[in-house]
Formats: C-alpha cells, structure tokens, sequence
C-alpha cells in the first residue's frame, strides 16, 4: 500500500458567481521513502493541492475528492485529530520563508512551539532540534534561538523551517516552493539542502516546485501539471530528458539553459476550461480532435501522460 | 534607544515650535495686547484707553521692542522661572491655574483613553473573527456612526436619556465615579468606533498572513494561533491609532468638559477664548499639546517594545 | 473563528494561485456600480445637497422669521421639526444649515488640498533643504490636536466665516501635504518620469503632466473622508460659540442654542445632530468606497 494516494481530488474557488476550477481530477500515488515531484507553472494548482492535503485552504474552497494517508481519509478526521496529524505525520515547507516566520515572536519560540499539545518533552525535544539545527548547516543555533527571524539571512530562515518541519521527522514531508524568491547562491544551498534531507532522513517527500534543476536533482518521480490536472507522470529522469507531452517539452526548452525559448500563450481562463484539451491553444502540434475531447491520461512507455498523440511521439 | 531619543528631541523641538506658533499667533493683532490688558487689569471693560495710558503699558511690558525680542523674553522667563505669562482675568500666573485645572483633565482623558482601547480592541476582534456574519455587520454599522457622530451630540443626547428622563445621573458634577460616567461615554465613543474600525482591519490583515497558516500546519489550537501568533502583530497599528486618538479625546475634551461644567483645561480653554484672555489660551494649548506628545511619547516607547524589528533594526 | 481564518487566506490565495483577473473588472464605473453603499451614498449625498441649493426655494419658512408666539414649538403638521426659541421653523433652518456646512467644508478642503498638493509636491519632487524644510513644518503642524490649534486662532481671530475657513484649512493641509510628498517620491523614480526628465522637459510640465495625475488619488480619498471631519469641527467650533456669528444659520450653533431647552423641547438638540450625523455618514462611505476603488492594493497584499 502507498503511503499517500490521492484519489479524483478536484478543487473549486467561488469567485462571485463563478468558481475557479484549480485543481480538476488529480490522483497519483506517493509510496513510501520515494520523494514525488509536482511541477508546472505558477497557478497550475500544485501549491493549492499541497494544501489542501493538510486542509489548510481556507473553508470557502470546495474540495472533492479523497487523500488517504496511512490507510486513513484525511477529508473525514476530526479537527483534533488532524492536529495531531499536521506537523507530526505530514508537515508542510511552506514557500516564502520570509512570510512564513512571525516577526514578532524568536525564532526559539517558533521552534519550540511544535512540541507543545503533543505529550512529549520540551527540553528532550529542544534539544533535538538544536541538533538538527547543526546538521542542516545552522551554526550555533543556541543563539539563533534567541534572535528575531528579521535578524537572519533568507537561506538561514529557510533552514530555520526545515528544522520545524522535520522536528517530529514526519512521516511526509511536503515542501511547498522551497526556492521560490531565493537569490541564486541560496537555491544552490537548497539543492544541497534537500539531498542532506533526503539521505540522512530517508523520509517521504512531496516537492512542489517550478524548479526543474531542484527537481531533477532531488525527485524520484515527476507528475507535471497543468491548468489543474496532471498531464504526465513518469520517473524523474524520463520525464526530464525525455519528455512526452508536448507542455513538458515546452516547459524544458523554456529552461535557460535550453535556449530559454517561452511557451507561447496564456493558460486557458480556469472558470471557463476549454471544452478540447487545455493545451491545444498554445500546442505546436495540436489536431482536430485535440479542440473537441479533452484526452484521458493514459498509460504510455511506463509513465502517464494526457495527449491525443501520445503515440506518435 | 537611538530611535527614542530621536522622538524625544523632535517632540522638545515640537513643544518649542508650538510656544513660538501661539505667542506669534497670539501677537498679531497689532497695539491690541496693550488695549486688552488695561481693559482687563485698570480701567474696566466699558471705558475706552487713553493713548498715556496704552503707551504707559506698552513700555511696562515692553510691547514696543520687535516680537522676535518678546518671545526670547518669554521663553527665558518660562525655561528659568517656569512663568509662561500672568492670567488678564485672574491675574495669577498661567502655570497655577493650569496645574488647579489639570487632574479634572487627565481623569476625563485617561478614563475615555482606557474606555477606548478596551471597548475598542475587543470588539474589533470579535468583529474580525465574525467576519461577514451578522454580528459583525451590526457592529461595522455601529461604528460607523459611532466615528460620525459629533462627540458633544452624543453629550446632549446621553443627558437627555439617563439624566433628564431616566434621572439615574446628575448632569454636572465633579469628584466622584458617578460623575465621570456620562462625560468619559460621550468622549470616548468616537475613539471606540475608530479604535475598533483599525483592529478589525489589522487582525483580518494578520490573519491572512502566511505564519498563521504555517503555525496552523505546525497542529498549534486555534486559540493558540490567536493568542500568541495574530494577536501581536495586529496590535501594531492599534497602538499607534491609540496614540493618534488622544489628540481627538483632548480636542472631544474641550467640548465635553464646557457641557458637564466639568473643570479641566478645555473648559478653561473655552472660557479664556470667550473672554480674550490671551496668556490663559496659550496656557492651556500649550498644556494640552505636551499632554499629546507625553502620551505619543509613551506609545513610540510601547511600539518598539512590540515590535522587535525596530528595537533591533 | 476558523473559517475566518480561512477566509483571510482565501484571499491572499485567489491573488498568487489563481488567475481571477477575468472576475473584476478594471473600470471605475463598474467598480462603482458593484458597490450597493456607495450608490446609496451617492444618491444620499445628490439628495442633499440638492436640498441645500434649493433650500430657499423648498423651504416652508423663512428661516430666518422670528415668531415669537410660536417659539419652541414641538414638531408637528405646520413645523415638521418644530420651532426654536425665536419661533423659526426648525425644518427650514437645518435645510439652510446644509448650506453652510456644505459649502465651508468643501472650501476648507479645497483649500487644503491645493495647498497641501503645491507643498508636497515640492517637498517631494525638489528634496534636499526645501524637502528637509517643509517635513520639519508637516511634522510640526501634524503632531499637536487639531482642534485646539483651531480654536486658538478663533481666539485671536474672532468668529467669522473667513476666519473659520481659514483656522481649518491651517490645521487640515499637512496631512495632504504628508500624503503627497511620499507619492512624489514613489512616482518620481519610475520611468515615464525619468524619460520625460532627460527629454529636457521642465520642472512645473512634468509636475502637472505626470506627477499629479498619478499621485492625486489618495488625496482625493483623503479629502472626501475629511468633508466629513470638517463638517464635524466647524459644527464643534459654533457649538462652543467662537466658529460662525450668531447669524448664520449652522447646526452646531442650533445645538448649542436647544440645549438651554432640552428638558422641554428635546427634539431641538436631536434634529440638528441628526443631520450632522447623516452628512458625516455619507462622506465616510464614500471615502471607504473610493479607497477600494481608486486604490485596490491598500490592503497591503503583495502580488508576486
């Protein structure tokens, strides 16, 4: 059994007499020890599909759809034992360290906080933060513990949540964005960072991220979306060097070190999804059929991927 | 510190600037001091002033040196003998009467300050974490009157209900809590209204921030997010409106003091314009605007102490 | 309190995940039309003051007209509002009060507003010792009690509508001069600005041409929100006797004259406050009501 599957979930914002559709019909596995990446483009929904496993959207957002997690629906817990579940079982990275530490409390607080309502140590728990701390490059963390988050670098702060993220080394760690808004030499310390990660704590990881270096780096396998739905999923390296679908492709040569050559168009208006396939208007290589009816994902050498023409390529 | 003691020097520049503004100001009318002074202390408001008599004064108080020269004078004699000028009409020196009149003020001002900041932050968080609902509808609409309202008309009005029909308080009064009732609810109103408008706004802002969400994934208790995470960080422009308010309270004062007979500076104020006492109304604009600045002083103080990016920034 | 929560984060969410821009439109127009308060407040405001341009025309009686055999008359069919203690029709004297208020208040904002736009703007865009100059008399005239300084200058000024005027507008124009001297300074760094600066246009071209209109809004928000402040000061000023002569018909001073007769005719200091109340209202919403409009970022979301 997988250690998170999620099944058919779709996710709608009501925006006045409309709703936004922005995640439509996403099911992929993660097992167990495997780091699974999601990326795409900003506003494809895989920021809100982070999210919404953990039920942090807020209430207005209509959400279909089941995740299980160790056998159990994480939609039908009650709101104390999702608590017990946030932060313990699944903790989430979020992205903009900058905005995700309160500028008001230290960072000691911050840190100590999670092991609070949670029948375990302070001090035992502290002090295996603090060692943390030190494995994931923070020196003298003691100190850091008693400065404000505005007196730290964005690569420290970074740091500083991974620290509370993998405080109770969860059992799912998802990592939203991590290096979103960073400058270049802190996302080649990311890069280390989540290697560091992923060998000394083997956990499972969810990646959310639009970076296909940080991406191909870390992640075992890759599910690339766009305008709310997966539209292939295969081994990293697979989906990375030899992409199918022709939005993958695109998104590779968009890569500056591919010739940065930009996808043309918009994504389609998501309250109003086109009836053919999302693609089709910005595809190089779309048909009739492909502005009639939208593709199924289907299994093709492996992977999965969402095109009329799989086939062919 | 370096900060505060910035504030202190701007607000000792302030007090300065204002003594010079109301001398000058209060020196326009030219050849008038000397006319109004003579009505006042020798011949009696209904005789007219010989020109001995006027030149006699002008040379006693030595109105006919340049204003430039009179305002050095003065301020020498304010700085070395704490004499800011003799009252025309009670012929004592403007200091006394201030300090006979100021606690009646500071009661007046304090009790409406700490009306205001408790009514007004309470209910604007409830009002936050109602949010749309029908309780926090009602309670914009309240506000929106509530900083609409002229202050002395909700005076009147109280009056009439509580003192005239109702006859549960006497409407004039001085010393002890009963009195203080009506005068402290009609000043403070406003500040109420204006107090809560900004926490309301403050706190939605605070909550949409990315630490709530991020100490929500951490499994911290809705209680627990409020109280320590969103509370702090909203209060910052609260204590700042706070500070703002209390200009608006000693301005509401004047009127409220003059409706209740209450006997504060404002009231003196009033009563020192009617009767052209012009050393008396610098007097009391002078008390009344060291007053606003100690309290704003007060409140930089809080300010840094809360928030930890300026105290170490 | 959790979905409030979450409704906090709704909207920092529909801004960075999804693209909602086909929701809003950008219009003013239809902005304002989405705003049910602020067509009420706006219809509200016509209303009024065409019912204080007309007012000699609507009014039922002279406002003016002692009748001393009806004075303190409650409301009834012939004196809707009731009479004061000279016998003048209440409902007429409120009517013509609009006036007053109206029309000093929309003067002491002008007034403000130019002066304070001039000011800023020259802080703002020259810098240095000018900037250095004019911030140090902002901070000075911002960081004492309005009010009282008015009052103080009625003091030595003596009532009068002149007088009045001028008292509030040298208390009011700082804060537009504030607001506007940190526009500037935005403004003037952004290209269209620095273009029209090597183009070799002169000063008082690019200041009219491209700095005001694009630094005007906040201050009309500003100034629609203060008509109200203003309305509210003058009414404060008559009150206490020291704003307008005894003439003018105003509703402070029609207050501060009904409160003699609260215990018998009550409704002589309720009226008078009332209509004060309804005019501040309705300056206030339409302040809120442009804010959002002309500045949809104040909020203090970042979009990135």
């Amino acid at each position: 059994m997988s250690l998170l599957e999620i099944r058919g979930l779709s996710v709608e914002f009501p925006a006045g007499e409309n709703a936004v559709k922005a995640v439509s019909n996403v099911s992929f596995e993660v097992e167990e020890g495997e780091t699974f990446g999601l990326i795409g483009e900003s506003g494809s929904g895989k920021s809100v599909i982070g999210l919404a496993l953990l039920r942090l959207l807020p209430e207005s957002a209509v959400i279909s759809g089941e995740v299980i997690f160790q056998g159990q629906n994480l939609f039908s817990l009650k709101p104390s034992e999702l608590r017990n579940i946030r932060g313990k079982k699944i903790s989430l990275m979020p992205q903009n360290p900058a905005g995700a530490l309160n500028p008001v409390l230290k960072n000691g607080l911050q840190i100590e906080e999670v092991f609070e309502e949670r029948r375990v140590d302070k001090k035992e728990g502290m002090k295996r933060s603090l060692k943390l701390m030190k494995k994931l490059f923070l020196t003298d963390p003691e100190k850091l513990c008693t400065l404000y988050p505005h007196q730290l670098s964005g690569g420290m702060r970074q740091r500083l949540i991974a620290c509370m993220s993998l405080s109770f080394e969860p059992e799912l760690l998802i990592a939203d964005e991590p290096t979103k808004g960073l400058d270049p030499e802190a996302k080649a310390g990311a890069v280390d960072l989540f290697t560091k990660i992923k060998k000394e704590y083997g956990k499972t990881m969810l990646l959310i991220t639009h970076d296909l270096d940080l991406a191909l780096e870390v992640c075992d396998r890759i599910a690339v979306m766009y305008a709310g739905e997966i539209v292939e999923l295969n081994e990293a390296s697979k989906v990375l060097n030899t992409p199918v679908h022709p939005y993958t492709k695109g998104l590779i040569s968009a890569q500056p070190r591919n010739g940065l050559v930009p996808l043309r168009g918009q994504s389609p208006s998501r309250i109003k999804l086109p009836e053919g396939c999302f693609f089709n208007e910005r595809c190089r290589c779309s048909g009739i059929e492909c502005s009639k009816k939208h593709p199924e994902i289907k299994k093709h050498k492996g992977g999965w991927v969402r095109c009329h023409f799989q086939s062919l390529q | 510190m370096k900060y505060l003691i910035k504030r202190a020097g701007f607000m000792a520049f302030t007090v300065f600037a204002v003594c010079a503004l109301t001398f000058f100001l209060m020196n326009v009318i030219p050849g008038g001091t000397a006319e109004l002074i003579l009505k006042h202390t020798l011949i009696g408001l209904e005789e007219s002033a010989t020109e001995e008599q006027l030149s006699q004064i002008s040379s006693r108080y030595n109105l006919d040196d340049p204003l430039y020269l009179q305002f050095y004078w003065w301020v020498k004699e304010a700085v070395l003998r704490g004499d800011i000028g003799t009252s025309y009409i009670y012929n004592k020196p403007v200091l006394y009467l201030l300090t006979l009149r100021l606690p009646a003020t500071v009661q007046l001002a304090g009790a409406s300050m700490a009306i205001a900041t408790l009514a007004g932050v309470s209910l604007g968080i409830y009002s936050a974490l109602q949010e749309n609902r029908i309780s926090d509808h009602i309670l914009r609409i309240v506000t929106l009157f509530g900083v609409s309202m002229p202050g002395f008309w909700i005076a009147l009005i109280l009056i009439i209900i509580f003192s005239l029909k109702l006859k549960l308080v006497q409407v004039s009064g001085y010393g002890n809590l009963e009195n203080l009732i009506l005068p402290a609810a009609a000043l403070s109103l406003h500040s109420v209204a204006a107090v809560m408008r900004v926490t309301r706004t403050s706190m939605l802002e605070t909550l949409g921030q990315e630490y709530i969400r991020f100490a929500k994934a951490k499994g911290l208790p809705v209680w627990k997010i409020i109280s320590r995470h969103a509370l702090k960080n909203a209060m910052l422009p609260v204590v700042t409106v706070i500070g703002f308010q209390m200009g608006n309270l000693l301005g509401g004062a004047v009127v409220i003091e003059k409706i209740f007979a209450w006997p504060g500076i404002g009231s003196l104020l009033v009563d020192s314009i009617s009767a052209r006492d012009l050393p008396m109304v610098q007097g009391c604009v002078l008390a009344i605007v060291t007053m606003f600045l100690l309290v704003n002083f007060i409140v930089d103080i809080l300010y840094t102490h809360l928030d930890p990016r300026i105290r170490y920034g | 309190m959790v979905d409030t929560m979450d409704n906090a984060f709704a909207k920092k969410l529909k801004k960075e995940d999804v693209l909602i821009t086909e929701v809003y439109g950008s219009e003013f127009s239809k902005r304002l039309f989405q705003r049910k308060d602020m067509l009420f407040a706006l219809v509200a405001l016509l209303l009024f003051t065409g019912l204080a341009l007309f007012a000699p025309f609507i009014s039922p009686y002279d406002p003016n007209a002692n009748e001393l055999r009806n004075k303190n008359l409650s409301p009834s069919e012939d004196h809707l509002l009731g009479t004061d203690y000279l016998g003048r029709d209440l409902l007429s004297r409120i009517l013509i009060g609009a006036r007053t208020s109206l029309s000093i208040a929309f003067g002491v904002v002008l007034i403000s507003l130019i002066t304070g736009t001039a000011l800023g703007c020259a802080a703002g865009y020259y810098g240095g010792i000018v900037d250095e100059g004019i911030s140090r008399v902002i901070d000075v005239f911002l960081s004492f009690p309005g009010v009282i300084f008015a009052l103080a200058i009625m003091g030595v000024l003596g009532r009068g509508v002149f007088n009045l005027m001028l008292a509030l507008s040298i208390v009011q124009w700082a804060k537009y001069a504030r607001v506007m001297r940190g526009q500037v300074l935005s403004i003037k760094k952004q290209e269209f600005v620095l273009s029209a600066v090597t183009s070799g246009a002169d000063d008082f071209y690019i200041i009219r041409r491209h700095i005001v209109p694009n630094a005007i809004a906040p201050l009309i928000v500003l100034a629609t929100i203060d008509i109200g402040h203003v309305i509210l000061s003058i009414a404060t000023l008559s009150f206490l006797g020291i704003g307008l002569p005894a003439d003018v018909p105003e509703w402070g001073a029609m207050l501060s004259a009904g409160k003699e007769f609260m215990r018998t005719a009550p409704y002589q200091t309720i009226f008078p406050g009332l209509a004060i109340t309804f005019v501040v209202v309705i300056f206030s919403i339409l302040g809120d009501g442009m804010r959002d409009i002309l500045d949809p970022n104040h909020e203090g979301g970042e979009i990135y």
